[in-house]
């Protein structure tokens, strides 16, 4: 039995017919990003009418871990894989020449990509001196607010300059339990890491060295406590999805960290604030400092095994820098392109009623150039997991001791996350070699 | 063909059979089962790119894996869950058992089947119907304590260190309190009736009767369940994985030792170390089997009762 079975199956396995596939595959996770692939294939396939192109959603899930997987174990891989930002540095982990993507750098130099992109916006798909991915957007940062509810509170926005002005306003408005001034978490780093990153910090520096524990990072991590632990806390948060919707519509909370795609999310999630809400750049550190950050992000990158590096190299110019095309994207997206000469599109300037008929683009595109560098690492997740339990052992000191022995507790406790994850990094036998 | 020659031929075929019959279990064993097994034990004395770029490092895995502060904190939430989830499970699931073996209950087919029946969904439906219920400000477990004992609305159980473990406790009790109920009825209805009438005609009274009748007669499935449950406890993993948003959740307060495994072995891509903390979860479980087996007299003790 075992012998037939093995004989049948041996003899269907050779028998099956070749699957017919695409000259290009692109895998993408955002299901915006792929509707507005297919749109500008036309385009594409006119120029080149001998290439077929196929354009796959595929979950997040298997863009990370069956990716990876494909990508160790030799399997068959798309030409081209969009990838999230913080997913970007866990395929870093090898040497360099295992590494599943294309090291693109020659071709973003001798294209000119390095001078038209936002220079900040390859940190975080380079490794090692290499670049392998193309950005996919820049992802600056505003405030996003209720301003009907801010404008009944008397609060003047133009007001609010620095983190101290904001924190200001917010013990005033602030009550705990019904209404708080910003959506901020205790639990998990997201804002606390655009914050860093605000002040020229991060996870790791241009040299892939962890700085968890660098001044900055403590300064960043003293500053964001107070705001959502003690009696005199400004910031909470509930979660996302549907009761994300719900506490915006109740007024829960005044304002929340948004970036560009964040705008979209709530534009579809929360109709009914529509006309109410508004946007204003983040407050700065010190008077007359950086009015942004950054959240968020995906690249897209070639395949190592892909036949054809050339022409996917030529599909990712069409879809990612083609003008009119991403004009009419970011109207669908709100996203705002990585290029800057695709900024002067009127597209950009056109008033958003949602957003009080502000002109969203040119808010965005205004601080774009402003935005802060992140570097990555094959150990990003673990120095952000890192980040985040020392955030919630401050929020628990301060919650419990306040201002006292708070900032010694700070240093010693990222000092504690930052040596494990140097700890682990000095287990990697590849990145060190 | 001579009669011994046919005797020997068919002597030769009656020897080779029992072979031939075990031979695809064999075979899909060696290949499915003992390679993996082995291959895994190489493996974890390697440092690897998934599964390329072996570097040996000796015991260095095993090394690093018992000073890791991750992976002891791994140990420790899921023995925490382990030792919760059996306290509370079994006492539960046996009173359930007893309640619904009870000739005075009306509609107890329904009833058993009702508390089975969160068993038949997978842990991923219930881990996504609980991280619902859990919501706060919304969700219907912050609004019912909200209205009986006044615990605040905004209590956040999956984003707050110190309540995730209580939810995820909470959520296995839901899901599997029915699965123990089922062993426990299956073994009082074998107990024989005649040991109660014998020990109500001694003058015992029910808790007498439930001490000296029932729980010895019971003792192997008890023992059985326990094991059963500490050995799925351990290997706890979709649950908190779905609820926590696919990861450890605050302060890894949901981290347990697969999902350890996993991060290290399928995020990260190190296998030889994943291997080396699966065979440590190996040798723990099978010691605390052991110890289970000797304490309740199972095994190398006492006889069964």
């Amino acid at each position: 039995m075992l012998g037939l079975g093995l004989a049948s199956g041996a003899y269907l396995a050779l028998r099956q017919p070749k699957k017919q596939q695409a000259d290009l595959r692109l895998w993408t996770f955002a299901k915006p990003h792929g509707e507005a692939y297919m749109e500008a294939l036309p385009a594409f396939q006119r120029k080149h009418p001998e290439v077929s192109v196929d354009i796959q959603i595929v979950a997040w899930e298997a863009v990370t871990s069956r990716l990876q997987a494909a990508f160790w174990s030799g399997l068959d891989v798309p030409d081209l894989v969009e990838v999230e930002i913080s997913e970007a540095g866990s395929f870093f982990r090898g040497r360099l020449e295992s590494i599943g993507f294309l090291d693109l750098t020659e071709r973003i130099h001798q294209t000119g990509l390095w001078e038209r992109v936002v220079r900040a916006r390859f940190a975080p798909y380079t490794t090692r001196g290499r670049i392998f991915g193309v950005p996919h957007d820049v992802h600056p940062v505003m405030l996003a607010y209720r301003r009907d509810l801010i404008e009944k509170l008397r609060i003047d926005v133009d007001k609010i300059q620095t983190w101290d002005d904001f924190v200001e306003v917010g013990r005033r408005v602030t009550e705990p339990g019904k209404r708080f001034m910003m959506e901020l978490p205790t639990a998990e780093a997201s804002r606390l890491e655009a914050m860093l990153f605000q002040r020229d910090g991060g996870y790791f520096d241009p040299q892939g060295r962890c700085i968890i524990d660098n001044e900055t990072a403590v300064q960043t991590m003293m500053a964001y406590v107070p705001m959502v632990a003690g009696r005199y806390r400004i910031g909470s948060d509930l979660g996302g999805g549907q009761i994300f919707t719900r506490a915006l519509e109740d007024g829960y909370f005044l304002f929340m960290i948004a970036p560009d795609w964040r705008t979209k999310l709530i534009e579809q999630d929360v109709p009914k604030v529509g006309g109410r809400m508004a946007l204003m750049p983040v407050p700065a550190v010190q008077p007359g400092g950086r009015r942004t950050t950054t959240w968020g992000g995906t690249m897209i990158g070639i395949t190592r095994k892909s036949p054809n590096p050339d022409l996917a190299w030529e599909l990712i110019m069409h879809l990612y820098f083609n003008k009119e095309d991403l004009a009419k994207r970011f109207r669908d997206t709100n996203i705002l392109p990585p290029a800057r000469d695709l900024w002067d599109h009127p597209a950009y300037d056109e008033p958003r009623p949602f957003w009080s008929t502000q002109p969203l683009g040119r808010l965005y595109a205004n601080l774009a150039p402003d935005v802060p560098f992140q570097y990555t690492s094959p150990f990003i997740s673990l120095a952000k997991a890192k980040m985040s339990e020392a955030l919630i052992a401050c929020v628990q000191y301060y919650n419990r001791y306040g201002d006292r022995g708070f900032e010694g507790f700070v240093r010693r406790q990222l000092k504690v996350s930052a040596e494990e994850v140097r700890r682990v990094m000095r287990r990697n036998p590849y990145v060190t070699e | 063909m001579s009669r011994s020659e046919a005797r020997r031929k068919r002597w030769r075929g009656e020897k080779i059979a029992p072979y031939l019959f075990v031979a695809p279990f064999i075979v899909l064993f060696l290949v499915f089962g003992a390679y993996p097994l082995v291959k895994s034990v190489i493996l974890s004395f390697y440092i690897t790119n998934g599964p390329s770029d072996p570097v040996f490092v000796g015991a260095e895995n095993y090394r690093f894996l018992l000073t890791d502060p991750n992976f002891w904190k791994a140990v420790r939430n899921t023995a925490v869950y382990a030792f919760w989830s059996l306290a509370l499970q079994i006492p539960l699931g046996l009173g359930l058992a007893i309640l619904l073996n009870s000739s005075w209950v009306r509609g107890r087919n329904f009833l058993r089947l009702a508390f089975f029946s969160p068993n038949l969904v997978g842990q991923v439906f219930v881990g996504v119907l609980f991280s619902v219920l859990f919501v706060p400000q919304y969700g219907l477990v912050n609004k019912a304590l909200h209205a009986t004992i006044g615990t605040p609305l905004d209590t956040r159980w999956l984003a707050e260190p110190h309540l995730v473990m209580p939810a995820l406790v909470m959520t296995s009790l839901w899901m599997y309190v029915g699965f123990q109920m089922v062993y426990f009825l299956a073994g009082l209805q074998s107990v024989d009736k005649e040991l109660y009438e014998a020990a109500r005609i001694d003058g015992a009274n029910n808790w007498q009767q439930f001490l000296n009748v029932t729980l010895p007669s019971i003792r192997h499935v008890l023992v059985f369940v326990v094991l059963v449950s500490t050995i799925g406890s351990f290997q706890l993993f979709e649950l908190p994985w779905v609820m926590l948003g696919r990861g450890p959740g605050p302060d890894s307060a949901g981290l347990t030792i697969i999902m350890y495994l996993y991060l290290n072995g399928y995020v990260a891509g190190d296998l030889g170390y994943a291997s080396a903390v699966g065979w440590t979860l190996a040798l723990g479980l099978l010691v605390i089997s052991l110890i289970q087996l000797r304490m309740s007299g199972v095994w190398g003790g006492r006889r069964a009762g």
